[in-house]
């Protein structure tokens, strides 16, 4: 069952480039066929990230494929570090340069004495693993590379694992942002994955903790501890409870205690959002499912809140593989072919089904489809303030809950 | 970046032997081109019962399944299948994964003919998607054309498109020769709402296939039935000579020109081969045509252009500006036609522009700041050139037309960009 009807996962490589292309003050230089860039533009738009003198290709001819010339290669990385000055430059193999066998490594090892920016050498063709594997690569990449020891950043908290590949993923974290303001009166120091400058990340030892809200965060949060002793806590905070919680751990982390009317409020809506688990309420015993389609952190949020606010029964379908999860938690699936995941979307009705724009597209239409992941094509993002995160995210969460279970009864949801 | 610099670096029109000469700006690029397989969707995706299987890494089939979803190219369902090649196709080939998926399509849908598309990975390691498609083709009882679009040897996504409709002439069958006539190379806008199929109406001539603009796989099957084929985009020349050769079909060029005296030729060419007399309307157009031409020239003589990518063909669009008196200062393209050329000839005999590839133009702010042209033609960020007292021509307009109405709009956008160029002259003077 090879065919795909709609969307493969994007590759390692796509996102290792959408999550590279987040660091300000650095080009993205690929080497191999312009095309892919090219392409790539509009995925990368869709994202919000700013391609205009962030991303460059060199192209490549049949003559270089042949005859494994690199001179292209080391020309537009002294071309680029003279023409705009980027504090790195970050060379990305391509599928084609992967596979003829171009060692990428040592010609950035060897242009790098001619060139002020720091060159940074990304052995990936893109036929490795999916977006998952690539988030980790990039991250791990980026702070193997880039902090420096000694910086005077106390009072911050780092985001770990903010992707543009999630959908919301700006206002998430300014909802983060406030939280954390709210709760400790900490600040962010940097935020990894979103347009983060180069000085910043450089400045990154400095900060009392790491936060990694996803799996694939987890790796490099053990560098950066290896590398400057920096604490982390994993974990992304969905609903009233899951927020509470991830606010406590972080508390400990830290050692300090959370503001007492932060705690109250999350504590009384968890309180008032289970009155849906009251089935006098909802005028005698009705099953409620959910389905959620994403990312493996995202699943594993939404679903705890939901079950809290009253819906029965959730399925979790992982967008990408789960090789890389560690502790995989249970109930959660992923499908090795599209036909599976196709067939299963297919078969449910009167679901919540809180999803990407592909699998709402395949629902049946009787599911009440909300977008909460990639991709999102058709769900253009303006709003900076609009959270799947946080206080606020569960609000809209619970609103959606709300209205879900106030659909009229059909005879499939009985 | 220096701009003197990069100037420095650029070759001469008239130094330029072969296309492969024409200089990069850069040795970096942004955004560079499209690709053949970009190419190759456009093509396809506009033939109807026929749907498109990709054959590639995630990023080409992803990036091509995500454009076909715009509601544009075909939205969610739009006919574009993907095969996903991992390391172990690279090292084993990925024949198996291919019949595999396409036996899985032949189970679900019912399309009247399959385009096989390698890309670059399928390319390098030699899979044979001909063979495949051949084997498909008897297997299924349908047509399954292979097409090849892989991008280290070309440098845009052109012969994408040319490969695509070049090989639908293996769909075709020898038909007895009827009075109508096919449009081949039909990429932008719809054929009936051109000039040019307003004339053939009124004289009564019956369109076949427009391909690639929104035919049928039975329009092709049947497409040698037609007296002559109207090429309207170089895309389709290798069809046109192919159809020539199996059918005897003749050809006629009629490009988006821009120059009333090339228009008139086509006309006549094709009016010769369809055994007609030349419409009226047609000497009128022309008169009018002409007329608009000398009414032109004072206000474009002397400006001076950079010419980046239009719907037109690129050396007679370039000629007829330069016989509008304008001069060329640096054209981008990636093509170089083979000399003599009528074309070419004539704007190295009056003017000496530089020549670059085109889709570079990051680096080509530094260059407008030397060259000061006044008129930028092509797709650019048009505020970024009012800061520098450029005015963008727009020529997109021009995409769905053919005829004499070419002139009329070129001539139009050409004159009110001058215009403006000369008021930012002044703006920026004061």
């Amino acid at each position: 069952m090879s065919l795909y009807r709609f969307l493969p996962a994007p590759s390692h490589r796509m996102a290792v480039m959408w999550t590279l292309m987040s660091v300000k003050d650095a080009i993205v230089l690929e080497y191999g066929p312009a095309g892919t860039t090219h392409y790539s533009m509009g995925l990368f738009g869709s994202m919000g990230l700013s391609n205009e003198n962030r991303l460059f290709t060199t192209h490549i001819s049949e003559d270089d494929v042949v005859m494994g010339d690199v001179s292209r290669l080391e020309n537009a990385i002294v071309e680029l570090d003279a023409s705009f000055k980027p504090k790195v430059i970050f060379v990305m193999e391509s599928g084609v340069t992967s596979v003829i066998g171009t060692d990428i490594h040592g010609v950035c090892k060897h242009i790098q004495e001619k060139v002020s920016a720091h060159v940074i050498s990304v052995g990936e063709g893109g036929l490795r693993g999916d977006y998952a594997t690539g988030l980790c690569e990039a991250y791990k990449t980026i702070v193997s590379q880039l902090p420096v020891d000694g910086a005077q950043q106390q009072q911050t908290i780092n985001i770990l694992g903010a992707s543009a590949g999630s959908y919301r993923i700006t206002s998430d974290v300014w909802e983060l942002k406030d939280l954390f303001n709210r709760a400790f009166g900490l600040r962010v120091g940097v935020c990894l994955g979103l347009e983060t400058p180069v000085k910043e990340i450089q400045q990154m030892s400095g900060a009392s903790l790491n936060v990694a809200l996803r799996t694939e965060a987890i790796p490099c949060a053990e560098i950066l501890k290896d590398r400057f002793g920096t604490p982390f806590v994993y974990g992304s905070p969905y609903g009233y409870s899951g927020t509470l919680s991830w606010l406590k751990e972080i508390g400990v982390a830290l050692g300090v205690d959370i503001n007492e009317i932060v705690e109250e409020t999350l504590a009384q809506k968890d309180q008032e959002s289970r009155q849906n688990l009251m089935p006098g309420m909802m005028g005698g015993i009705r099953q409620f499912n959910a389905t959620i389609v994403g990312d493996y952190d995202l699943l594993r949020g939404i679903s705890a809140f939901l079950k809290e606010a009253g819906i029965t029964h959730v399925n979790m379908i992982c967008s990408h593989g789960l090789k890389d999860v560690t502790h995989k938690a249970e109930g959660i699936t992923y499908f090795e072919t599209e036909k599976e995941r196709l067939m299963f979307l297919k078969s449910i009705n009167n679901h919540l089904l809180l999803a990407d724009d592909v699998s709402m597209h395949v629902a049946p239409k009787d599911n009440m489809g909300v977008c909460v992941s990639f991709p999102f094509s058709k769900h253009p993002q303006v709003a900076t303030h609009l959270p799947i995160m946080g206080e606020r995210g569960a609000d809209m969460l619970l609103e959606l809950v709300e209205r879900f279970m106030a659909r009229p009864v059909t005879s499939t949801n009985k | 970046m220096i701009g003197k610099e990069l100037i420095s670096q650029m070759k001469k029109l008239r130094d330029v032997e072969r296309a492969k000469d024409i200089r990069q700006l850069t040795y970096s690029i942004f955004p560079g081109p499209h690709c053949p397989l970009m190419g190759a969707m456009l093509a396809v995706r506009s033939i109807k019962d026929a749907c498109m299987m990709v054959v590639g890494t995630e990023e080409c089939t992803y990036y091509t399944k995500s454009t076909t979803m715009n509601n544009m190219f075909g939205g969610m369902d739009s006919p574009c299948f993907s095969v996903v090649m991992n390391y172990h196709d690279v090292a084993f080939g990925s024949h198996k994964k291919i019949e595999e998926a396409f036996a899985e399509l032949m189970s679900e849908y019912t399309p009247k003919a399959v385009f096989l598309i390698s890309t670059c990975l399928g390319e390098i390691i030699g899979d044979d998607i001909d063979a495949m498609a051949e084997t498909f083709s008897k297997q299924y009882g349908i047509h399954v054309a292979p097409v090849h679009t892989e991008h280290f040897k070309s440098e845009n996504h052109i012969p994408g498109i040319a490969n695509a409709v070049t090989a639908c002439l293996h769909m075709m069958k020898d038909m007895p020769k009827g009075n109508g006539i096919n449009v081949l190379g039909q990429r932008f806008g719809s054929f009936s709402s051109t000039e040019l199929f307003r004339v053939l109406s009124k004289a009564g001539c019956e369109v076949g296939m427009a391909l690639p603009g929104g035919c049928s796989v039975s329009q092709i099957e049947t497409a040698a039935s037609a007296k002559v084929n109207i090429v309207v985009d170089a895309t389709a020349l290798e069809l046109a000579k192919g159809m020539k050769e199996s059918f005897g079909t003749p050809y006629v060029r009629f490009e988006r020109f821009a120059a009333p005296a090339d228009i008139f030729k086509a006309y006549t060419e094709l009016f010769g081969y369809l055994e007609a007399s030349l419409p009226s309307e047609v000497e009128d157009l022309h008169k009018q045509a002409v007329e608009t031409v000398g009414d032109a020239k004072p206000s474009l003589k002397n400006v001076r252009y950079i010419y980046g990518n239009t719907p037109l063909p690129t050396y007679e669009f370039n000629a007829f500006m330069v016989s509008m008196g304008m001069i060329p200062q640096l054209i981008q393209t990636v093509e170089l036609p083979e000399k003599p050329h009528e074309y070419l000839d004539y704007i190295l005999e009056n003017s000496d522009p530089y020549v670059v590839k085109s889709a570079n133009i990051a680096p080509l702010q530094y260059v407008y700041d030397e060259m000061k042209p006044h008129l930028y033609l092509g797709h650019e960020y048009a505020l970024r050139l009012r800061q520098k007292g450029i005015s963008l021509v727009r020529t997109d307009q021009a995409s769905a037309m053919l005829g004499f109405e070419v002139t009329q709009v070129v001539l139009s956008e050409l004159t009110r960009a001058a215009a403006e160029a000369k008021e930012l002259e002044k703006e920026r003077a004061s």
